[in-house]
């Protein structure tokens, strides 16, 4: 099997030296980018498998990108990469298709395996971002938040979390693995990332109001 | 005069420092330095410095730094009530500058400061300089000095003293009120001698356009950073204007001059409209000016702010890592906790300072990662206030933390909690060493206490998960039970 093909967007150089050093031979890197437009040309010319975005870029942000790009390249990953950006931002990049949000400051072991999960189509949560789906997902159930949601039967669809989803956000939130979790919960890995794949749907398609608002006063670390 | 202060010092300082730097030039700077002050001394008595003359470099070095220090006792003097009375007769040459500055004092005026300040600036009696003015007043010569004086000299400015801005925007005192009072009278005085010249039909006219004046001008010479738009001077200025105006209509009136009046006014009106249409551009430049200098200053000011913090702990913690740079640990330790810093500064100032649970667990984190070679990622689903119950469960927390931190091995820990409305939850969890919690010694008091012990007292639950090699996870429960409050 051929390494993965990465591409890096970063607005700093530093950034990008240091992901390239931590990625190390696991992954083959395709190309860099430092804003919008010079990863929207570089990224169609070489098309990778996996594209590192940064969620705050110059020339519209990381999700300029990833709008641009998304359709037009249906077989590239992207995995959205951040400091210290507004959970909006971080969302914003998420909801246009990102697979999954890791922040600078992750091991390179880590990183390293997030690119692997995100290249066979598997999601990335940090805990951050776990706690975030929780504390949005919570803000504003129904009537009675906590115990209906606990509930699969009352599960409606897009705006609420089933039980299982709940409680595997919860142990990423955590700090479990995949597999952890698989022991914890006795179901299999391929299920646990399955309710993670849905919990990313949900995140990326729910259009409750107090996902927006949510992250408008809110921040991912 | 300022001018020349601050060439003398520079003249001063130079000579110092080329006298510092090399020592054959000293002999060559005295010279220099007496023709550069020629000037400055022309009319002042003769320089010490030409009738002491240096006899050798040494001396010379020193005659001069006392000169120099001369001249900061001379410029922090400036101070009105400064000056011996005797000064006149000094010997520096600078030494005249001790003079206070001609300006209009607002502490004990009696009606615009011309006079006590002019007295301040001749150090003489403020009442003498007043008897001169009054007795030229006679004579009508006093009346236009002052009136010249209180236009050319500037206010002194609030800041020349606690004492001094302390005054301003007060009541008037009791020596101004009679002073107002005299001048009152002496102003009826003269209308009353004019009205028998001319009739009395224009003395009231002329006394109500004189009060109109005397308010307006009353209020636009206060303190300019005092606003014109504050209450009681805008109601000065425009019983002022309505004085004023109603002197100069009954004036006309009496005279028989109202029709005449109404054209000329009228041309005037239309010229001045044609002015100020003709100008408007300008007046709008100068406001637009006005504005984009007030940003600016705006924006320097923040700038000197967020430089200031900066400096105080992004800067410093820098150096401190250069400093340490062969030991991974502290480096670690120091860019984390400074991250922690700023990004509370920058993003979450109430959850740094509230007294919430979110706000409680970072400052617990910040405390363990200060103390101990970890590093702790806190995540905080909901929120709410601190009560009793909650600050326990805080400090059984970072009980557990510490406890991971010191006997895990491992280099991070998790730290989740929840805040549901009927508990709250805390999961501390780490991949180290692990033990079986079975096998603990009893008399091993970290977790059973602290931990277990504080969660019981509070109805609360406490559970150790761990096996030998991977790793251990403490949950602690709090319910929330009768206080439950809406999640925050």
């Amino acid at each position: 099997m051929s390494p993965t093909r990465v591409f890096l967007v970063d607005d700093h150089a530093m950034v990008r030296a240091g992901v390239r050093a931590e990625l190390g031979d696991a992954v083959q890197v395709v190309g860099e980018a430092a804003d919008v437009a010079t990863a929207v040309a570089g990224i169609r010319a070489s098309t990778p498998d996996v594209v590192l975005l940064d969620v705050h870029l110059p020339g519209g942000g990381g999700h300029a990108v990833l709008e641009t790009l998304r359709a037009e390249l249906p077989d590239t990953r992207w995995l959205a990469l951040s400091v210290s950006d507004a959970a909006e931002d971080v969302i914003a990049v998420i909801r246009a298709g990102a697979r999954g949000y890791v922040t600078k400051t992750i091991s390179g072991a880590d990183l390293r395996d997030a690119v692997r999960r995100v290249a066979e189509d598997d999601v990335v949560f940090s805990p951050r971002l776990a706690g975030f789906v929780l504390d949005a997902f919570a803000a504003a159930g129904p009537a009675a938040p906590a115990p209906a949601a606990e509930d699969p039967a009352t599960d409606p669809g897009l705006d609420l979390l089933s039980g299982r989803e709940r409680e595997v956000m919860q142990l990423l939130a955590r700090g479990y693995t995949y597999r952890e979790i698989g022991g914890r919960l006795f179901i299999s890995v391929k299920t646990v990332e399955s309710h993670a794949s849905n919990v990313l749907r949900k995140l990326q398609l729910s259009n409750r109001n107090e996902l927006t608002r949510w992250a408008a006063t809110n921040r991912l670390l | 005069m300022r001018l020349r202060v601050s060439r003398g010092r520079a003249g001063v300082a130079e000579a110092r420092a080329a006298a510092g730097a090399v020592d054959v030039p000293v002999e060559v700077m005295p010279p220099r330095c007496a023709v550069d002050r020629r000037p400055d001394i022309g009319e002042g008595p003769v320089p010490t410095l030409n009738v002491t003359g240096p006899r050798t470099p040494g001396d010379h070095r020193c005659a001069r730094s006392s000169r120099g220090d001369t001249i900061d006792v001379v410029t922090t003097s400036t101070a009105p009530t400064a000056g011996p009375p005797g000064l006149p007769a000094e010997p520096l040459p600078d030494g005249r500058l001790a003079r206070p500055p001609l300006v209009r004092l607002h502490s004990g005026r009696l009606l615009a400061g011309v006079a006590s300040g002019t007295a301040s600036h001749l150090r003489l009696d403020p009442i003498a300089v007043r008897i001169v003015f009054v007795a030229l007043a006679v004579t009508g010569i006093g009346v236009v000095a002052y009136a010249l004086l209180w236009l050319t000299m500037p206010a002194a400015s609030a800041d020349g003293g606690a004492a001094d801005a302390g005054i301003v925007g007060q009541r008037p005192s009791r020596r101004q009120l009679i002073g107002l009072a005299l001048l009152a009278f002496v102003a009826v005085g003269l209308v009353s001698r004019l009205a028998t010249f001319g009739g009395s039909d224009v003395v009231l006219p002329l006394l109500l356009a004189g009060a109109g004046m005397a308010l307006i001008w009353r209020q636009l010479d206060a303190d300019p950073r005092q606003s014109l738009t504050s209450g009681v001077a805008r109601w000065g200025l425009i019983g002022g204007v309505v004085l004023g105006v109603a002197g100069v209509v009954l004036l006309l009136a009496t005279t028989g001059q109202l029709a005449n009046a109404r054209n000329g006014f009228t041309a005037t009106v239309v010229i001045l409209i044609g002015i100020a249409l003709a100008t408007a551009p300008l007046w709008r430049r100068l406001l637009d000016q006005r504005a984009e200098e007030r940003n600016a200053r705006i924006r320097s000011e923040e700038r000197a702010d967020v430089a200031a913090h900066l400096h105080d702990s992004v800067l410093q913690t820098l150096a401190l890592i250069q400093r340490h740079a062969e030991d991974p640990t502290v480096v670690g330790r120091l860019a984390r906790s400074q991250e922690r810093e700023l990004r509370a500064w920058l993003y979450d100032p109430t959850v740094a300072t509230g007294g919430t649970w979110a706000g409680l667990v970072a400052r617990l984190v910040a405390e363990v990662e200060a103390d101990h070679a970890v590093t702790v990622d806190p995540v905080v689903v909901g929120d709410l206030p601190v009560d009793d119950a909650v600050a326990t469960l805080g400090q059984a927390t970072k009980e557990a933390v510490v406890n991971a931190a010191k006997h895990s091995g491992a280099t991070s820990v998790s730290l989740y909690t929840e805040v549901t409305p009927t508990s709250v939850t805390a999961f501390v969890r780490d991949r180290g060493t692990g033990f079986d919690p079975a096998s603990v010694p009893g008399d091993r008091r970290g977790l059973r206490d602290s931990v277990v012990g504080r969660l019981t007292r509070l109805d609360g639950t406490a559970t150790v998960r761990s096996a030998p090699g991977e790793g251990t996870e403490v949950e602690l429960c709090l319910p929330r039970g009768e206080q439950a409050e809406a999640p925050a």
